[in-house]
Formats: structure tokens, sequence, C-alpha cells
């Protein structure tokens, strides 16, 4: 056992899931999952952070000084629509089913009309 | 006061890739911010709208942890209070254990080679039950618990626990993880100068954490630990080799060992009693007893009993036995452990509770992230229920063993 020379699948692996239910801490579905998911994101955007600030200490140790060559940054128009163009698009994306929505009330697109177009299409 | 501390490396510790860090440090930063951030928040939005919502509905005030939690499941506060402490536990295993499985097939080969390198001895018997306490869940959400093995050798969830408990401890217990023995230990030097151990056995010793204070500050002694876990002991082995430490482990159940009537002068546990049951821990009791020699002493540092504490400060604690798979957390504090200690053949008399107050303050300030003034603020903080080591120190059960012309009078 414990050979090195296995593959990454055939080796041993961790237990990644605890034995015993997960309570519920929400009454409305899914805002357990949706938490998690929001604080793992969270978690990640914190190792971003700590990557980007170790980049400018590393950078700093090797006589190029990022960080204060970043607070020095003056964005030309460029930069300043490009990093603009950058936060719009990720808010779009952000607030992807809120526009989902106001666009379904544009095009009176309701939940009676889907189904029925599955019954219609059914039938045809 | 900001939480720098740092674990100390040592050969048997999984290393961390920079991300694995952050990830940790993440899991360790959100536990200080729920416990520092959101637990004091529960006082008012009890005070002020669960309890009496509750008064309303039921035509009284609340009278007990029951009624104070029936009241504050429903309030969304606690909800998010409740979710995030979960999540953050689970956040903190994920991100040791995605970095143990990288690093598994390495570590059990270092594990082997550091514990053929020392003298100290390690007992995996063949064929051992751990008891169901220990295996129907996985306490505290470890994943694996402290029994599974994926693989012969196995020390993974040795090494989880290693790496997991200082960062569910936020560092609180010192670099080493050992606060909760150097503490006992400390404890003991200062009241019973003249207590001079030959053989202490540390019951519940996971990978050895509060056992090793044990020899370092009595060398001369010959120091055990067991516990039901193979992965732990094996890994404790390795780890005690590594810190430069003889000390001796064996896979045993603290209710029944194989050590002979009177063997030892000292029997200690930390935080092993809530993770036991009803059944066991008075067997744990008698088991001390017997294998303690006259004039021993037994050690238990665990949590204090309910009954020293108001409704709503048991009520947030008894949230682990919630939350968090410790099915005894709650019900272990209602026992009686003056009375099981005297049923197990301790005098009444020479059986109480005290404080050990805590050590991290005395030896963490050399160690990385470890400022004298931060570790000063763990030691001296009050009591705060919620709190990971609530301040004022460690609770230690002490019973005293009669010296044999006492047992003959």
């Amino acid at each position: 056992m414990n050979d090195m020379t296995m593959t990454e699948e055939e080796r041993p692996h961790v237990i990644r899931h605890a034995k015993g239910k997960r309570p519920q801490f929400y009454d409305t579905p899914g805002l357990d999952a949706a938490m998690s998911m929001i604080m793992v994101l969270a978690n990640e955007m914190c190792v971003l952070r700590d990557r980007l600030d170790s980049a400018e200490r590393v950078a700093k140790g090797s006589g190029l000084d990022l960080a204060a060559g970043i607070e020095a940054l003056e964005l030309d128009q460029d930069a300043l629509e490009e990093r603009e163009q950058r936060r719009q698009d990720f808010l779009q994306r952000l607030f992807y089913l809120q526009l989902k929505d106001a666009d379904e009330a544009a095009k009176a697109q309701t939940e009676a009309v889907y189904n029925d177009t599955i019954a219609d299409i059914a039938q045809q | 006061m900001l939480n720098t501390f740092q674990q100390s490396a040592h050969s048997a510790l999984p290393t961390a890739t920079a991300d694995e860090a952050s990830r940790q440090e993440f899991a360790k930063s959100f536990k200080g911010f729920i416990q520092s951030g959101l637990l004091p928040g529960l006082t008012p939005v009890y005070q002020t709208r669960v309890s009496r919502a509750f008064e309303k509905a039921n035509g009284r005030a609340p009278a007990d942890r029951r009624d104070i939690r029936a009241g504050m499941v429903d309030d969304l506060y606690f909800q998010h209070y409740a979710a995030a402490n979960r999540i953050a536990q689970e956040l903190l295993w994920e991100s040791v254990n995605g970095s143990v499985d990288r690093q598994l097939p390495q570590l059990i080969e270092k594990a082997k080679e550091l514990s053929a390198s020392t003298p100290a001895k390690l007992l995996i018997p063949e064929g051992f039950e751990p008891p169901r306490y220990v295996t129907a869940l996985d306490i505290h959400c470890m994943p694996g618990g402290y029994c599974s093995e994926v693989c012969a050798d196995d020390i993974s969830v040795g090494a989880l626990y290693d790496r997991g408990v200082y960062l569910y401890a936020m560092g609180y217990t010192g670099p080493d993880n050992d606060d909760m023995g150097r503490s006992v230990v400390n404890y003991l030097k200062r009241k019973m100068p003249d207590f001079k151990p030959r053989r202490i056995l540390d019951m519940g010793c996971t990978v050895g954490h509060s056992t090793l204070p044990y020899k370092e500050l009595f060398p001369e002694a010959e120091v055990w630990g067991i516990d039901v876990g193979g992965p732990v002991v094996r890994y404790a082995h390795a780890r005690a080799a590594a810190m430069g430490q003889e000390v001796n482990f064996a896979q045993m159940n603290a209710e029944n060992t194989s050590f002979p009537d009177g063997h030892f002068d000292l029997v200690v546990s930390h935080i092993l009693l809530h993770e036991t049951s009803g059944k066991a821990m008075p067997k744990i009791f008698q088991e001390a007893f017997r294998v303690l020699a006259p004039g021993g002493m037994m050690v238990h540092a665990d949590l204090p009993p309910f009954d020293l504490m108001d409704p709503f400060t048991q009520f947030i604690l008894d949230n682990e036995t919630w939350y968090n798979n410790e099915p005894f957390w709650g019900a272990m504090r209602d026992m009686d452990q003056v009375a099981l200690a005297e049923k197990a053949g301790f005098d009444r008399a020479e059986v109480r509770f005290d404080t050990a107050p805590m050590a991290v303050m005395e030896f963490a300030a050399a160690a990385a992230g470890y400022s004298q003034e931060a570790s000063e603020h763990v030691a001296e903080r009050d009591f705060t229920a919620g709190e990971f080591a609530p301040g004022g120190g460690w609770e230690v059960l002490i019973a005293h063993k009669p010296e044999e012309k006492a047992l003959a009078a």
C-alpha cells in the first residue's frame, strides 16, 4: 500500500464528508446552500487578494515596488473605459436573474404561458 | 486585537500551498469574526425580540435552555449566526482536507519514517473495535472522525485533526496546540510542588497535543497517550518523534485499558469526556481509579457543568450539540461529575472542580504571530459562552486517590 507509483485515482484519498445529517438553519428552501456558496466564494476572493498581496511583496523583494506603483498609477482614458466596461459587465452577470425577470415581464413570458406552450407543443 | 497566531511546523504536519494557507487563514478569520462580531448580538436579539415573542406566545417567560432555543431558532439573526458557525466549520475542515489529500502518500511515508526513528512504543492491536459514541457521527463535523482508515498505516484524520484543531482553536491553545496539557501541568506544579509522577496516562489523547507537555515538564516520567482512533495514535507517535519527545501511544478504550492496577501516578484527560457517552463516562472514572496508584491524581480538563451557568449561557453552549455533531456535549454538562468520581472509589472530600489558568501567555510570545499582548488578551478574558476556550482558564475536575494507609484504616 501507499505505493508512490500509484496513479492519482488509485492512491488512497481522504474522506470529504462528515457523517451525520446536516441541519438546515433557514426557513427559505435553498438558502442554506446559497449561504454556503457565498462563503466559499468569499473564501476564494480572500485567497485571490492574498495572492495579489504576495505578488506585490515578492516583486518588492526583487526591487519592483508594485504596490507603490499601483497607488501612483494614473489611469488614462483607455484604461478608465476598459475598467468601467468590466465593472458594468460584471454587474450585469451578477444581476442576471433580476434582469431576466425584467425581460420576461417586458415580453409577457409568464409561467402560465410557458406551461401552455409545453401542452401545445405536445399536441402538435 | 488582531489574531495573527501561527501554528509551529513539525515534520509530520501537512504543509500548505500559498492558496491552501490562505483558505485556512480565512477559515480561522471567519471563526474569529463570528465569535467577536456575531456572537455578541445574540444577547440583545434574545432580550429584546425573542424572549418577548416567546412570552406573548406562551404566556410565560422562557424557563430553561430548551425554551430559549425554541424561540431563537425562528429568529433570522440566530439563523445567520448558527449557519455561519456551521459553514465556518465546514470551510475549516475542507480547507485542510484538500491539502492533506494532495500530499497523503507523502504524509503516510513521513509518519512511518518518524515512528521508526523513536524507541517510544506504539501499540495498535488487531481487530480493535472503537465504541459507537465516536463512530455514529463524525464528531465536530470532521470528515472521517477519529477512526476511519482509507488505507493501511493511514494517518489522514490525524493530520487533518492536527491542523484543523489549530484553526478551530484560532491558535488560542498555542503554536503546538498544547495549552490544555501545559496548563494542567502548570497547575499541578504550582499546587503540588512535591508531586513527581513516575507514570502518566493521557486518556483520549488524539494526536497527543496535550500529552507532550507532561513529558516535557516531567521528563523522568513514562508517559502514555491512548485513544480509540488508530490513525490518530499512529500520527501522535510520529508527531512526538518529530518534536523530539519520547512518548508512548496505544489504541485503547479509556473505559477498559490493558494497564495493570495501580500502574500510574497521574491519569489525565483533555476535552475527552464530552465526546464519550452517559454509560462510558462512569466507566472511564472507574478505570482511572483502577489504574491509579495509591496517592495518585486523576485530572479531567473539560467544559464546566451547566449548573454553574444561567440558561442563556447554557443555550449558547448547547448549540454545539445541535449543529456540530457533538451528541454528548449538552448531556455531559448535566452529569454530576463529583458523584461519578465518588462512585468510582474516590473520597468525596478529595474531589473538586478548579480552574487551571491558561498557560498560553507564558510560552507563546516567542512563537510566530504570538505577540505578548495578544497572548495575554487570550489568557485574561472574562468567561464568555460560545467563545473558544472561554476566558478564565480551563475547568478541571481533580480527584486524589487515597494513600494505602488511609485505605487500610
